[in-house]
């Protein structure tokens, strides 16, 4: 849109285009209300994590002392004192919210380090896996998805539905522990498991994914160690993502290619490949992005099996050590960035809604 | 009509492709996980992270300890897997008052921190005191302890209580000496408001200021430590110049050792998963754990296992060898329980053996029919043993008593506090020792003991000769007849106790064959890794 200057010679009054009063910029009014929302929900996480941790059997001092230590008095009060656990649960609740206002998540009772320093951690490492992860799997799962819903019925589909089933029922640990057995110890193609060699220390921290700081940093043989640690727990996200994708691509696209509008673009004489890349793959892709929205941060609040078994120190184990340990300031905190992600992505997933199919509407 | 277009044909292959290579990739880059990299020499320890910290004030854990030894000398140390007797380190010489109350340390002269800094008595006090009024885990091993100096090469340590086992405690990795200036400078406090004021644990996480043979590189606490040498040690410079402990799955640990060709080590591959491993790996080995049952003694918590002689029916219809087995290699049947590894076990021979006929008769004259009892255990794998397993077994065995035990499986934590709370009627659970001095169990397991009064037994429901033979071992000053003293206790308390030692089993360093001194030692630092050397 070119701009034009009122009072300038030709200029065009452009009240009637400006929007009106009460509906004005609508991203940004949605926007708002979606923090608000986000914001609200947040607090709801906390008081829910609050809640259960404080319910659920089990004492943090049980859980973080040695057994020697539990027998001695003065070391169990020292250690309730040290992390408030002497205060009434609601003082104890206040305090957090306080701290978190000004963006302190506290500090680990298993690391000693602040929550916040471990997300920062951790973190980086899970999109590490998260992200190639996804990209392939989008790949994968929509083309063999949409391969299915054109084949429907014959053996091309029937082959990727049992295929995909089977990848479902598969058990990750499983799959980890076969792709290990195969590709680390039968063929010696890959690592056995970390992040990188022993022979390699990690390059300087720019983003936290050591393939992108060593490569920003010129480490190349850092950074073409660091892909090749990625490869076998990739490949088994993918096939996990790929197996979900692909059920849910396929159902969507059959429903499409049953609508009027298909029949009427191939009686229009339009080539294949028109209709299923204008109409098809358009229509079709909605509910694939809100799946991938829901995969992805699933994928990244942790795959504490798969990270344990490629010694993979992601987020998914930094929770399950936090979880067992009662670790509440950590749990709290992984709570917390868990929400923030969903949150996150179902807003990307709405806001992406109107760019692939421009009947929906912010409203 | 086909309605596959070729283009998307192009497109599924290129997927396909992409996929083949993404697996691949590493073709080029060979052998993974196991390279050395180029001239310095690095050792691998595989091992699953048990790690919270490697400040020493607080380091309680398996591999912070491993790394804490490596990095930091203590006054005292063990050498290779013998626990029996301390040998010197910082200390060159120390005394023992004849009351076993005060212990004179001579220092090492010429011994400098990794900055340079020459380590003095009054780094050794600092450290000391700091450990003890952190309050963390490890502090209850000197709580009794008070140190000073007389001069600057000369530290007493003095027990408030008579305390041979002084020297042992004093081996400990988390009475390592530190840098007290460096410290301070960083947040460390030694004084009274330690638990609360210290501050120093994310400093020493990051970096070593000790005199060990090593120093801290890096540390990821999910994935690995990597150590560096420490070009201002003292003693033998270590064989590799750089040592990675690497956090691994156990299963993975397993088909890396298949593969490793040199310069590695795994910690945790023992019990049954041993079995198959190829014969060119060498393992070292030491019976350092008991698994035993706890029978709560309290006739309110349950009528039943507070009855002497259903304890002794138990004992008795227990397939003692057949538990051992379940264990796999390196295991044996309960004798006491000391752990075989440690000063004062009992022998072999005094191994516990199943008797179903006199199970029957006491049940019979206790007048119980078919007893039922709750029993409850963590749902954990303990060391390669999975305790479900161990845990169906007594039940069968019992079962053939006639005694019905009902499995109750519990979350980790959730056992803890319930055991804890000392409502449990009956239980199953791994013991090591904190440090290796057997009689520790007596402040734990003896009548009315923390230990002992989870499981209801006080010291008015206790046979007044187990109270007795406890006595005897804290009194007694001499070391070889304290272990003596310890072994009888043992016996004394197989008769009447509330615990029943099922097994033994060992941990086990497994190592590649070019690899000397990888010897497994139950001091709490499971490798001496400065100690590791190639053939």
């Amino acid at each position: 849109m070119t701009t034009v200057q009122d009072g300038e010679p030709g200029a065009v009054t452009t009240t009637a285009a400006r929007p009106r009063p009460g509906r004005a910029y609508p991203l940004l009014v949605f926007l708002a209300k979606r923090l608000a929302i986000t914001a609200g929900l947040l607090l709801g996480v906390t008081v829910v994590t609050f809640g259960l941790v404080n319910v659920v059997p089990g004492d943090p001092v049980t859980a973080n002392l040695s057994d020697q230590a539990l027998n001695d008095p003065a070391t169990v009060a020292a250690f309730r004192e040290k992390w408030g656990l002497d205060q009434p649960l609601w003082a104890q609740y206040l305090q957090y919210l306080g701290n978190l206002v000004t963006g302190d998540l506290g500090i680990s009772q298993q690391t000693g380090r602040s929550v916040l320093d471990d997300l920062v951690r951790y973190v980086p490492a899970t999109m590490e896996l998260a992200i190639p992860t996804m990209v392939l799997a989008l790949l994968i799962g929509t083309g063999v998805g949409m391969l299915a819903a054109v084949r429907n019925g014959r053996f091309t589909d029937q082959l990727v539905r049992v295929g995909s089933l089977l990848g479902l029922s598969t058990p990750p640990f499983w799959l980890s522990l076969v792709v290990l057995y195969v590709f680390f110890y039968k063929l010696g193609l890959a690592p056995s498991g970390g992040r990188l060699s022993t022979a390699f220390s990690p390059p300087p921290t720019v983003t936290g994914m050591y393939t992108v700081d060593a490569a920003l940093a010129g480490q190349w043989d850092v950074a073409w160690d660091a892909a090749q640690h990625l490869v076998l727990p990739v490949l088994v996200l993918t096939s996990l993502t790929v197996a979900l994708l692909v059920r849910f691509v396929r159902s969507a696209m059959l429903e499409v290619l049953q609508q009027d509008y298909i029949r009427a673009a191939y009686a229009k004489g339009l080539p294949t490949r028109v209709v299923l890349r204008r109409h098809l793959l358009r229509a079709g892709l909605v509910p694939v992005v809100t799946v991938s929205g829901l995969a992805f941060a699933s994928l990244l609040s942790g795959t504490v099996l798969v990270e344990s078994i490629f010694g993979w120190p992601g987020l998914g184990q930094y929770a399950y050590r936090s979880a067992t340990a009662l670790d509440l300031p950590s749990i709290l905190g992984v709570s917390l960035f868990v929400a923030l992600v969903y949150t996150l992505v179902n807003l990307t997933v709405d806001l992406l809604y109107g760019l692939i199919d421009p009947r929906i509407r912010l409203s | 009509m086909s309605v596959f277009p070729r283009r998307l044909r192009v497109g599924a292959s290129a997927l396909a492709a992409l996929a083949i290579i993404s697996t691949t990739a590493c073709t080029a880059g060979g052998g993974g996980g196991n390279a050395t990299g180029g001239g310095a020499a690095t050792l691998t320890v595989n091992t699953s992270f048990v790690l919270k910290t490697l400040d020493p004030g607080r380091v309680y854990e398996a591999t912070g300890l491993t790394a804490v030894h490596a990095l930091y000398d203590t006054l005292l140390t063990f050498e290779g897997s013998d626990v029996s007797k301390p040998v010197p380190a910082l200390a060159e010489s120390y005394e023992v008052s004849p009351d076993a109350k005060t212990f004179t340390f001579k220092l090492r002269q010429g011994v400098k921190f990794s900055d340079g800094s020459p380590l003095t008595a009054d780094d050794v006090v600092f450290s000391l005191n700091r450990l003890k009024n952190l309050k963390a885990s490890p502090a209850v091993t000197v709580s009794e302890l008070s140190v000073s100096k007389t001069d600057d090469s000369t530290v007493v340590v003095t027990s408030a209580t008579p305390n041979p086992n002084v020297p042992v405690v004093l081996s400990m990795p988390s009475t390592a000496v530190i840098n007290s200036e460096v410290a301070q400078q960083n947040g460390a406090k030694d004084g009274e408001d330690a638990a609360q004021g210290d501050t120093a644990q994310q400093y020493l996480d990051t970096t070593s200021i000790g005199s060990g043979p090593y120093l801290l590189k890096s540390y990821e606490p999910e994935s690995q430590v990597v150590l560096e040498a420490n070009p201002e040690y003292w003693g033998d410079k270590p064989k590799f110049d750089r040592v990675v402990l690497r956090n691994m799955d156990v299963q993975t640990q397993k088909l890396t050792m298949q593969r490793a060709e040199a310069n590695e080590i795994s910690l945790d591959i023992s019990g049954r998963l041993l079995d198959g491993l190829p014969d060119t790996l060498q393992t070292s080995g030491v019976q350092d754990t008991v698994y035993f049952l706890f029978l709560n003694a309290d006739p309110a918590v349950s009528a039943v296992t507070a009855d002497p002689k259903f304890n002794q029916a138990l004992r008795a219809a227990i397939d003692y060898q057949g538990i051992a087995a379940l264990y796999g290699t390196g295991a044996a049947p309960g004798a006491g329980l000391v752990a075989p590894a440690f000063p004062g076990a009992l022998p072999e021979g005094e191994a516990s053996t199943r008797d179903l006929a006199k199970a029957k008769a006491l049940l019979a004259e206790a007048g119980l029919t078919n007893p039922k009892v709750k029993f409850s255990y963590p749902a954990i794998t303990y060391k390669g043993v999975d305790l479900g397993t161990v845990a169906t077994k007594v039940q069968g065995d019992a079962a053939e008593a006639g005694i019905t035990l009902e499995l109750n499986p519990q979350p980790l934590t959730t056992f803890l506090d319930e055991m804890r709370a000392g409502k449990m009627p009956m239980g199953f659970t791994p013991q090591s020792l904190n440090y290796p001095v057997a009689d520790s169990l007596i402040n734990n397991m003896a009548p009315g003991q923390p230990t002992a009064l989870r499981s209801g037994w006080t010291v008015e429901r206790a046979d007044p000769a187990v109270v007795a033979a406890g006595k005897q071992v804290t009194e007694t000053l001499d070391l070889a007849q304290r272990a003596t003293a310890m072994q009888e206790w043992q016996r004394l308390m197989n008769q009447s106790s509330p615990y029943i030692v099922l097994a033994s089993n060992s941990s086990t360093v497994v190592a590649t064959a070019d690899l000397t001194g990888a010897d497994y030692t139950a001091a709490g630092w499971q490798v001496d890794v400065a100690a590791v050397g190639r053939k």
